[in-house]
């Protein structure tokens, strides 16, 4: 436990040290900021629209700094090799591996908290009201960027960067659009029976991330659907299980390839 | 004197494509490093030396054969909090410094913070890096890095130490501080495993060596031993050749002072007598001893060649 967080710590750290951390987190917090120069609407619904696009906002920070810190760590400790002094202490790989992850997470839950600070004093500034209910909705950005991390961490043990994230917004898109498009290439029955076995291969394999999306109900206020406690905690499951088996995976992968 | 290293059967290909086959790293290397010894493993590129160290940290997967590390078997995590290891040319988060590195690799081998904050100021200063403790590692040059890496492999007071080319970009004082370090490891009864192209540096500080190539082990022991030529002696004269010198067989050959004859076992006797014969005193006749640059080639060159047929 103690090499566990040591190894986290050692990634938050490292993030802090980080052009990209802060290129993303500042781009972010000034683009919120600037939300009220979007094109004006009533009041009501300026309010809704804010919220929305705050929150958009922090799904994409939230996404890209996820995916590009995962893709990064170990293709960059093992390009340089700093992971053999690392290594060869005590530390078992999988340890390491989940602990690397976990330090990804640890960064992003606080650049979500950032972001959520910043959202509130914003909406009690321009809007004057207070909204901890986009809690929420961050809540479940983290949980798609927990998914997103480990997916991009899998593909990182074999791959570089760049083909990391590549092959992360692939699965991105596809594990959006799974509700939808794969779903709908699947029970139609013209197409090839190879597509349609894909599709359904995909559909029932693949998370749906879209389920993870809760933006939008949030920021209009939860008005038509309410995201209760059991709702979270059924997306906290969906999101915990999947992360979890791409990162066993990952370990299982990366405790075998030769350093 | 205990076996701290025992390697026995190790075999590691590595893959160089989808229809290439595999090439081989190791074929069968046999290894036995005995507690309190300094170790040189020597070979050329590619000899597969820094494959066996990355084996013996468990960094790499062996195909077959036992790694026995400290009565362990190499891939058990308890051992590695008794061994120390540099790897070859270490590289190190440039924004930490020595202090805060030292700090989190000490923590990741479980020692107690403590005792940490006790080992820093002493390695670092072993190393001779004891007034810049706070300085970041992004204004440290490759060898004081390299001094980085020597601290950080000794931090946990290791039992068996294994370096990969510990003098790598080092200067000549650093060299000599270096074998300062390893005479100090030795004198405290630590093993150390070395990994050097530098024959000089193994002659050194080395008592034991392994020569390595083409991914065996072909020749190891005691130093001595293995220098000590078993078909050719030194004949050293009592004093100046002061007569014509005498007619010797082909194989004894003068060497440059004029004093000493390299002669091989088989024409030995025939050259003592025609030195007696000629009036010539000899002080001393014993086994010549080579270099070991001399003994490396004589165990590599045939090696690469029996690879090249």
């Amino acid at each position: 436990m103690y090499s566990l967080l040591t190894v986290a710590w050692g990634v938050m750290q490292d993030a802090l040290h980080r052009k990209v951390f802060y290129a993303l987190l500042a781009f972010t917090l000034i683009l919120i900021l600037l939300v009220p120069l979007l094109p004006t609407a009533e009041v009501g619904v300026q309010l809704d629209l804010a919220r929305e696009a705050a929150l958009g906002l922090a799904s994409i920070m939230a996404f890209l700094m996820a995916v590009i810190l995962a893709a990064s760590i170990l293709p960059g400790e093992m390009g340089r090799r700093t992971i053999y002094n690392a290594l060869s202490r005590p530390v078992g790989r999988k340890i390491y591996y989940l602990g690397k992850l976990l330090g990804v997470l640890a960064v992003l839950a606080a650049a979500l908290i950032l972001n959520y600070l910043v959202i509130l004093a914003f909406l009690a500034a321009k809007f004057r009201v207070f909204s901890p209910g986009t809690a929420k909705a961050l809540f479940t950005i983290f949980l798609e960027g927990a998914v997103l991390a480990s997916v991009s961490m899998l593909a990182s043990v074999h791959f570089g960067p760049l083909v990391c994230v590549l092959l992360t917004g692939l699965f991105y898109v596809v594990c959006h659009v799974k509700g939808d498009f794969l779903y709908r290439a699947m029970v139609d029955v013209s197409n090839p029976g190879a597509l349609r076995g894909l599709a359904g291969f995909l559909y029932y394999v693949l998370p749906n991330l879209e389920r993870l999306n809760i933006n939008e109900t949030v920021a209009h206020g939860e008005r038509v659907f309410r995201v209760g406690a059991a709702e979270l905690l059924l997306l906290t499951g969906l999101a915990v299980c999947f992360a979890a088996v791409f990162t066993g995976i990952g370990m299982y992968v990366f405790e075998r390839k030769d350093l | 004197m205990g076996t701290v290293l025992q390697i026995e059967g190790l075999r590691k290909s590595y893959a160089t494509g989808r229809r290439r086959p595999p090439r081989p790293a190791l074929k069968g290397l046999d290894l036995e490093v005995r507690r309190g010894s300094v170790f040189g493993l020597l070979g050329p590129n590619g000899a597969g030396k820094t494959t066996t160290l990355k084996v013996i940290m468990g960094l790499v997967r062996p195909d077959a054969g036992r790694v026995t590390v400290l009565g362990r078997q190499a891939d058990d995590l308890s051992v590695r909090s008794r061994i120390g290891f540099l790897p070859e040319q270490p590289y190190f988060e440039l924004y930490m410094t020595p202090r805060r590195l030292l700090t989190y690799y000490g923590r990741l081998a479980g020692m107690s913070s403590e005792r940490i904050r006790e080992r820093i100021p002493y390695l670092l200063n072993l190393v001779g890096l004891g007034d810049v403790t706070d300085l970041r590692l992004e204004k440290f040059s490759k060898g004081m890095l390299q001094r980085v890496g020597l601290a950080q492999a000794l931090l946990n007071r290791p039992e068996l130490v294994i370096l990969d080319e510990p003098s790598s970009g080092l200067d000549p004082l650093g060299k000599i501080e270096v074998k300062e370090i390893l005479d100090g490891l030795r004198r405290e009864g630590v093993t150390v495993l070395l990994s050097s192209h530098q024959l000089s540096e193994v002659e050194e500080v080395c008592d034991r060596v392994a020569i390595i190539s083409g991914g065996e082990n072909v020749a190891s022991g005691g130093l001595d031993d293995l220098l000590r030529s078993k078909d050719e002696f030194r004949v050293v004269l009592a004093g100046p050749l002061l007569v014509e010198k005498p007619l010797l067989p082909p194989s004894a050959s003068w060497s440059s002072d004029g004093r000493t004859l390299y002669v091989k076992r088989e024409s030995l006797s025939r050259v003592l007598r025609s030195l007696i014969d000629a009036g010539i005193g000899v002080e001393e006749v014993a086994p010549r001893r080579m270099t070991l640059e001399e003994f490396f080639l004589s165990r590599v060159k045939p090696a690469r060649e029996g690879e090249d047929v």
